[in-house]
This record gives structure tokens, sequence and C-alpha cells, in this order.
């Protein structure tokens, strides 16, 4: 049994941390994160408030927590949403080949000239900022590249001998891909989704902070930045906290994703 | 004048040269055989100061007459391409793809030796005239990928010369190259050579070439010098089983002869293959693969014997005809 | 040659026109009725058709697709709704604001990328490739917003060397780039990090060849090794890299002039979200997704001038 490397076993603590907390908040979190005491605002850490109170008096590990869990929602939807289409597009250019195999692959450049901004800003102008709509960005942005992925490594595993045998016993392109192509690029679709999923994390952050994305009083890190920033002078503190679970969440699905990508793939025994 | 006294490489516990002694003088022709992994690369690149840093060496080496155990980095670099020079197995990986081989050549001469760009564009035009580069004046403006492979070696071979090195270091030269560009690289070699009072080290693991290229010999295995002596004397009479097993293994000019069934029959090679590093018996290295091996041959390591003038075999049992 | 710049010019033409497509159909497909969207649900019935005649909103879809089509290229993108002037101005009057910081921040970017990657590959496995590996680590996640807060906070907030936000105007010259400093740095440090990854594998990849070795057996510096071939060989996948992070800088660009109140196009485009500027916001999304675009594009082409072999390929 090879060691597992270090990359994975840090990323994969740093993500059940920031799960945890997620799914701890929809049962118990220390007080409830809506709750306002505005006589007890800007307070400093104590037994009762660990990391102190906001500006209007709520309880900061609260409103932490639940942040995590709407940022794993987001993060979630956005790659189950982009990453089933994105990968059903990339099986089906490897299936069809051909001009459909072009297409598809041209549609695919063309989305990657937007950035999940510059869609959340269409949305935003079009239907009025949403947290509905950043999820559809994010996810928007992610159909390219999970078709790239998926064809990539799919138009691999159809040169297989097995495929061969399987063409030749006379399944259908759609039944081979479903029973053999699917499981086989499962290990690659994995990884990126957990890239993914540390991109989606932070595209929500930006587009909450920027007030594309979470409205309030919908908890979100980057919500919560964006009113910090406006009290800097006042309470620096606040600037911290969330930025800080940012980066541990994303740094977390990150590191998870190499380390995957290093066990998954031996091809890239790469230097580190 | 170069001259290695006990020189030993280890890599942690691994050794990858153990007590090498040779000594190279002006317009020696000396010839390493061996196979992959036998030292003769890593004896090559202690030559050049280049070996890894991982390498911890040991024994000395000296530089007409200069200790090189304290030298650094930079005073190595003094040394590379004006005193010894080197060129490489790959022509194709060993130039710089985008740089055109002109500007590659130039280099040294202008860095080195402090030519002026028209001097070093003058002198770089002689040196790919006198290795044989037809057309220099359009060569120069080319790229690596441009030539073909006996031209890029040419190239190699006038970057090496560019600063009139004494020692120039011929690693598996012809290797990748054609059978009759590889004799041309080599009859060329020799020339140099003879022309310029160039030692030349010539390493290969090609019995041929090394036979047509050099007058000396040094025949190594699992990081030991095994045998040494005149090139003729050794290759006629080897004394070392590993020798005997080395030109058995050589496919002859000669037809091999064919069995009942019309086949050729298999080349003779030696049993067993090369162990790691690290994992190479204490005494003799050749233990476990010797045809002729004495039970103390893989604990005990054997004394130096004479085989005949000039010669020297590393082995309990030498050869008889060969000490005859 | 002439047939690889025909092919490529021709896909890039092609890719800008699909990109307006889809920014035509996002902004007038979705919406239903535009000047609904404009002008609110309480907007009387005259006002809204007067806007539906103002916008060619009465016209079928497809001329006006291509007028807008055709009168962006001559550099017409209609008339601001909120500003009331053409919004071909408003992009002349804060594009060099936009432009300046996506420079500064791509020079910031390739130079201390090119410094830590180059210089982690030639110290690789000792204290400073670990300290770069970790560092960059660290830059991916950070979002570059924060960063600018943490920036902020202690250069603005705490020592008072910098300002915190805002922009004096280029009539000052030294304000001007002192205003620059803290957003050049949170636009470019998170694209350095990923940039110096690539360049410290990719300076790894090439140290490891043979001519690296011919190099060095021809009495060259470590330092000279490194620039006259390490680097050149080395450029080809960062070129790919730069590329994209210029595009990525540009709409970088959107939020760090939302952070420091800078007045950009990144600015323009939230003031016109909030004042339902359509028709601005669908220029300036096309000018954004226009500059990605030509980003990629030049890449392409430079690819050729890096690499000869590939000029003969071409």
């Amino acid at each position: 049994m090879k060691r597992l490397p270090v990359n994975l076993l840090i990323g994969a603590a740093l993500v059940l941390l920031v799960i945890g907390a997620a799914a701890l908040s929809l049962i118990w979190t220390p007080h409830d994160y809506t709750e306002m005491n505005i006589r007890g605002k800007f307070g400093p850490p104590s037994e009762l408030h660990w990391l102190g109170t906001d500006q209007l008096g709520r309880d900061v590990v609260s409103q932490l927590m639940a942040a995590a869990r709407n940022s794993m929602a987001v993060a979630l939807a956005a790659v189950l949403i982009g990453g089933s289409i994105g990968t059903a597009l990339g099986l089906l250019a490897s299936a069809i080949g051909g001009w459909v195999e072009d297409l598809v692959m041209r549609i695919a450049d063309i989305g990657f000239a937007f950035p999940a901004l510059l869609f959340a800003i269409m949305l935003a102008a079009v239907f009025g900022p949403s947290l509905t709509n950043a999820i559809l960005a994010i996810s928007f942005i992610n159909i390219p590249v999970f078709a790239r992925v998926a064809r990539a490594s799919a138009n691999q595993i159809w040169t297989r001998e097995y495929v061969t045998a399987a063409q030749a016993a006379g399944l259908t392109r759609a039944a081979i891909s479903r029973d053999h192509i699917l499981p086989n690029i499962a290990a690659p679709i994995i990884v990126q989704a957990t890239i993914e999923f540390a991109v989606a994390i932070l595209a929500e952050a930006a587009l909450s902070y920027l007030g594309l994305g979470a409205q309030p009083p919908a908890p979100s890190w980057g919500r919560m930045l964006s009113e910090a920033q406006t009290l800097m002078y006042l309470a620096p503190q606040l600037a911290i906290y969330p930025g800080l679970c940012i980066v541990t969440a994303v740094l977390g699905f990150g590191l998870l994703g190499d380390g995957l990508r290093d066990v998954t793939d031996p091809r890239l025994v790469r230097e580190r | 004048m170069f001259d290695l006294t006990n020189l030993s490489v280890h890599f942690g516990p691994a050794t990858a040269l153990r007590e090498a002694s040779l000594t190279i003088r002006p317009g020696d022709r000396l010839g390493i055989v061996g196979e992959s992994g036998s030292g003769k690369s890593m004896l090559a690149l202690c030559l050049m100061g280049m070996a890894p840093e991982a390498a911890t060496l040991s024994g000395t080496l000296t530089i007409d007459g200069r200790d090189m155990a304290d030298a650094t980095e930079r005073d190595w670099q003094a040394l590379r391409a004006r005193r010894v020079a080197m060129i490489f197995q790959e022509p194709m990986a060993a130039l710089n793809p985008l740089s055109r081989v002109g500007d590659t050549v130039m280099d040294p001469l202008r860095l080195h030796l402090g030519l002026s760009k028209q001097a070093a564009r003058a002198r770089a035009l002689d040196l790919f005239a006198e290795v044989g580069i037809p057309d220099p004046e359009a060569r120069l403006r080319q790229f690596p990928h441009e030539l073909s492979g006996g031209q890029r070696q040419r190239v190699l071979i006038a970057l090496a010369l560019a600063c009139d090195p004494d020692l120039l270091i011929a690693d598996e030269p012809t290797t990748a190259l054609d059978a009759n560009v590889a004799l041309r690289i080599t009859d060329l070699l020799v020339r140099l050579s003879a022309e310029r009072n160039m030692a030349l080290l010539f390493i290969s693991h090609d019995l041929a070439a090394v036979a047509r290229a050099t007058s000396d010999i040094a025949v190594m295995y699992g990081g030991d010098i095994v045998e040494r002596g005149p090139t003729r004397a050794v290759l006629d009479s080897p004394a070392h089983p590993y020798t005997r097993g080395l030109l058995g293994a050589r496919p002859s000019a000669t037809a091999l002869p064919r069995d009942a069934k019309g086949k050729r029959a298999r080349l003779p090679t030696i049993p067993g293959t090369v162990p790691g590093m690290a994992d190479l018996p204490k005494g003799c290295r050749f233990a476990g693969r010797c045809p002729v091996e004495l039970p103390r041959c893989a604990s005990e390591r054997p004394a130096v014997t004479k085989p005949g003038p000039d010669r020297s075999a590393i082995c309990h049992v030498p050869s008889k005809e060969a000490l005859a | 040659m002439a047939y690889f710049l025909f092919r490529r010019t021709l896909g890039f033409v092609l890719t800008l026109l699909a990109v307006s497509v889809v920014v035509f159909a996002v902004m007038n497909i979705l919406p239903g009725d535009p000047a609904l969207t404009i002008l609110g649900l309480d907007a009387t019935e005259d006002a809204l058709a007067a806007l539906r005649e103002q916008l060619g909103l009465n016209d079928p879809l497809l001329s006006r697709y291509f007028s807008w089509i055709g009168n962006a290229l001559t550099g017409d993108f209609g008339i601001s709704h909120s500003f009331r002037v053409p919004v071909s101005e408003l992009i002349a009057e804060r594009l060099p604001m936009t432009l300046s910081l996506a420079v500064a921040g791509m020079i910031f970017t390739v130079i201390l990328a090119l410094i830590m990657g180059i210089g982690a590959a030639a110290n690789h496995r000792k204290a400073g490739d670990w300290g770069v590996m970790f560092l960059s680590q660290l830059g991916i996640a950070v979002p570059a917003f924060w960063l600018s807060m943490l920036l902020v906070l202690l250069f603005a907030v705490k020592l008072r060397w910098l300002p915190p936000g805002g922009f004096p105007g280029w009539s000052d010259p030294i304000a001007a780039m002192r205003a620059l400093i803290l957003p050049t740095v949170a636009l470019g440090l998170v694209q350095s990090s990923v940039l110096a990854r690539v360049t410290r594998s990719s300076a790894l990849e090439v140290m490891r060849q043979d001519f690296i070795r011919t190099a060095r057996a021809t009495g060259f510096s470590r330092q000279r090794v490194l620039w006259r071939h390490v680097l050149p060989n080395a450029l080809v996948p960062i070129v790919t890299i730069v590329g994209m992070q210029f595009a990525a800088l540009v709409t970088g660009t959107i939020v760090i002039e939302n952070v420091f109140y800078l007045p950009g196009l990144g600015r323009l485009i939230f003031q016109s979200i909030a004042n339902r500027d359509l028709p601005t916001v669908q220029a300036l999304v096309m000018l954004f997704a226009a500059i990605v675009v030509t980003a990629n594009f030049i890449v392409d082409l430079l690819y050729v001038v890096i690499d000869p072999r590939l000029k003969a390929r071409a």
C-alpha cells in the first residue's frame, strides 16, 4: 500500500472541517445567526460569543457556520448542474465524433470567453441580483470545463479493446457510453469536480461580496466581508474571519483535488 | 593531465563508482566500455565537476596537479570548455531548440574567450569547417531541428572544441546515429584528437566503435573498472570474465551459425541483468553472473592482477590465456 | 504560415461573433421586454412605448442584432439610458483606468512569478522551493477582494502609508501611482501564485533536458544557463497561462475597482446594473468578453514567435 500524498490528507482534513461545520449548522449553532442585539454590537470574543459579535450584535461564529452551509450548497449545486451537463456533452461529442464533436468543442471554447462574473453580471442586469443567478452563472462556466475533460478522457477509452468488443457485439454507442465509458472516466471527472468545487466557493464569495449573490439576510462569507469593509476602521476583526473561512475551504478542496489526481492518475507522478 | 586516484561516488548506501584510478595524458585516446549503470557516465561527470548534488565523492581527482577536492562550482566553470569539454548521446536533445546553432557555438567564444561578435562568427565558421559541416555560412543561421542527426553531433563537437580543450569526453557519441554516420563521427573524433594533441575519452557500449577510436580501454562493471589495458590486447585476449562476456555478446560482422531449422542462433548474452547500484555484491561486482565464480568472489574483493604489459584486471580467476 | 494566420484569424472572428450572439441573446431575449426591465413595473404605457421606439425594440430581433453589431463595429454602442450620453463616451472616459490597472497588474504578476518560479526551480527541493510552493498554494486560495481588504487594513488603516481607495486622476502622477499600488498588488498576487507554479514546473521540465547539461558542460554559470537557456524554453506554457491570466486580470479589475472605488469600467458596470441600464451593461460585457477572446488569439500567435519549430509546422 502506497502512502497517501500529504496534500490529499491535509485537503481531506480541511474539507471535513468545513463540511462538518456546515452540517452541524443545520441542527445547531451557538446562537441564532439572525438574532440581533444592538447593545451587544462589536462584542469582543467571550465565552458566550467565541469570536465576538458584529455591528448588529449577531454572533460571528453562528454566522460563519451558516455561511459555510450556504457556500457548500451553492458549490454543490453549481458543480452538479454544470458537471452533469458538461459531462453529458463531452460523452456525446466523443461518442458521435465528426462535426458534432467539433461543434460541441467550439461551443465549449466560446464558453471559456465568459468568466462567471460576466455571466452573473448579465443575469443580474436582466433579472436583478439573486443567489439563484449566481448559481446559474457558476454552473454555466462549469459546462465547458467538464465537457473538455469528459471528451478527452472518453476519447481515450473509446480506443480500448473492450469497447471495440462491445461495438462488435452490437451495443449502441449510447449503451457503450453509459456502461463502459462513463464508469471509466469517473476518476478524472471526480478530480475535476473537486477542483471546480474550490473554484465555485471562490466565485460564490466574490459574487456575494459584489452583491450579485446571496442577498441579506442570507448568510454568506462574501457578503459578511462586504459588510465588514465599510466598518474596517471600527472593527477590523470582522474582515478577518470570513476570509479565513474562504481560504480554508478553497485550500481544502484544491489540495484534495490535487491529491486525488496524484492517486488516481499514475501517469502524472509530478515533481513537487 | 587528468589524474584520478581511488575515486568513489556514493548515493547514500549505494555505490555508483568504486575506487576508480585513471590517468589521462595529452593526446591519449582512452575508451570506456560497459553496460548502462556501470558507472562510465558518472566517471565522465566527475571529470567535468558535474556529479549530481546528491552524490558524495571520495578519493582524489587532480587536474594538472591541482587537487579538485575543494574546487567550487566557479572553479569548475573556469575549467569547463577551456580544459575539458563533453559531448553527449542525443544530439537533438543536447542542443537548445530555440537557439540558432551559430549562436550556440558563438556563445562560449564570446563569453569565455572575450571575442567580438565578428571574431566569434569567423571562429565558429572555422570550427564548422573543421568538423566537416558543409556550407557553414548557411548552417550558422539554422535551428537544430533543421539539421540531420550527424550534423547536430558535428555542431556539438564544434561547440566542445570552441575553447580548445585538453580533454574531450564523448559520452556515447554515436549511439543515436545511423551506422555509417556513426563511423564518420568516430573517425572525426580520432582525427581531431591527433591533430590537436587533445586527449579523447570515448565512452560507449559499442565495442566496435571503441576499438576503432581508442588506443587504450577501460572496462567497467557495477561501478568498478574491472579491466584496463591497450585496446588491441584487451579485446584480443580479455582477462576478466565480464570482458569475455561482453565480447561474446557482441553482434559480429560474420553471420551467426544457423541451427538445423535454418534459424539463426541467438546472440550469446551474459546471463542475468545488471543489479541496481544498491544491490551489488560486496566483493567482485560481477559475482552472481560470472561463469567462473568462486565461493569467495561475492564477499572478497579481488586484488589487481597484471595479465600483460600495461594491463590490469580485478579478478580472482583471470583468464589463463591472457596471463600467458 | 499564411494559411495558419488565416485559419487563426478566421477562428478569432467567428468566436467574437458567437460571443456577441450569446451576449445579445441573454440581454435581449431573456428579459422578455427590455423596456419594462429598464423602467420597472410602474412605468406608464407611453413611456414604455417611447423607450421601445428609442431602443428599436419594434424591429425584428435579427435586424436589431445586426444593427447593434454593425454600430458597435463603428464604435457606436448606443445611448446610455441612465447617463444619457453615448455609451462609447462612457467607455472612452473609463477605459484608461481599467487598462492601466490591468497592465500594471500583469507586469507585477509576470515579474513576481518569473522570479519566484525560476528561483524555486533553481533551488529545487530546498527551502526556497518549499517556501514558494507553500505561498503560491495559499495565494491561489485567497480571494482577491479579501486580499485587497487585508492590504487596506495593513497599509492604509494601520500604517497609513497608502490611500485606502479612490483615484485622484493622472494630473498628479505621484498620487495616481500611489493610489494604484494596492489595487495592483491585490490584482496580481493571486495570479502570480498560479503563474509561479507554472513557471516552476515548466522550468524544472526544461532543466531535466540534455541541452541544459550541454550548456553547463560549456562552462556557463548557473545564472546564465537559467536565463539564457531554461527561461526561453520554459516560456511556451508560461505564455499560454499569461494569456489566460490577462483575461482573468481584466475581469478581475471589475472586482478590484469595486473594492478600491476606482472609476473604471468595472465600477461603471455595477452602476449600470443598479440603474438597470441594459444597453451599457450589454456593451461592457461584450467589451470584456472581446478582450478575453483577443488575449487568447494573441497568445496563439505568440507561440509561433517564441518557438521556431512551430513556424515550420504552421
